[in-house]
């Protein structure tokens, strides 16, 4: 990461800028929405290894700025929605394309297909997943 | 494979915009996979180069550009780790969930 990161400095020109955007394990919540409410079902288990590539991350950058490539100049968390039709197809995006990173407990799966079987015609599901986005500058 | 739709408000290309203008500038997407963010800012820059290891998202990424893009988008097999770009090619660098 660091190597990377060394070479988009190279490529960028003088005072060019460097966006960071990435999502960040942080037990993301669940939810069944509608139209008329939303309701949380539980959280996803956040994995050993999305943590160590958050770690990861964050050290490269640690890294970046301590030799002074880039200088920090504004950071943010924000919220992004996955979204799905049904419980289950939340189940089986989690199981095939998280599965390294991301884990969903029992009691979340039978909540979240509880309530999204007995909840309003338009229910959906939907995880909040938790980005950041840093702004950086080469000086 | 299941379906999900991700970021429905559009909460990534508000965010991207207020921490970047890319209007007129030479824009680097790392990690752009099958375009899905480029599309959202790459007509206002001057250029846009978008690379990825994986040449299977490339292609649907190429297939995928609209032709108003055509001259101003282009994608690259390659890794963040060996750009295969000169020095001082870029104004603009965009990590997209590849850091």
């Amino acid at each position: 990461m660091v190597h990377a990161l060394s070479e988009i400095r190279r490529v960028l020109a003088s005072d060019g800028i460097l966006i960071d955007l990435r999502p960040i394990a942080d037990r993301w919540r669940v939810e069944v929405v509608s139209a008329r409410e939303t309701r949380e079902t539980g959280q996803v288990t956040d994995l050993p290894l999305g943590l160590e590539d958050d770690e990861a991350a964050n050290q490269a950058m640690r890294e970046a700025e301590a030799n002074e490539w880039f200088k920090r100049e504004r950071e943010e968390f924000f919220p992004l929605h996955y979204a799905w039709d049904s419980a289950s197809e939340m189940e089986k995006w989690v199981d095939e394309e998280w599965t390294d990173f991301i884990g969903l407990d029992e009691e979340t799966r039978q909540a979240t297909r509880s309530a999204w079987a007995l909840g309003d015609a338009d229910s959906r599901v939907r995880v909040r997943a938790k980005m950041l986005i840093t702004r950086w500058r080469k000086p | 494979m299941a379906k999900a739709i991700k970021d429905p408000e559009q909460n990534e290309t508000r965010h991207l915009h207020k921490f970047v203008d890319v209007t007129g500038r030479r824009v680097l997407e790392i990690g752009c996979g099958e375009g899905r963010l480029t599309w959202r800012y790459a007509s206002a820059s001057f250029s846009t180069v978008g690379i990825d290891p994986d040449k299977d998202s490339l292609r649907v990424a190429t297939i995928d550009r609209p032709s108003d893009l055509e001259s101003k988008v282009r994608f690259v097999n390659a890794q963040a780790e060996h750009l295969p770009f000169r020095k001082e090619t870029f104004d603009i660098a965009i990590l997209a969930w590849s850091l």
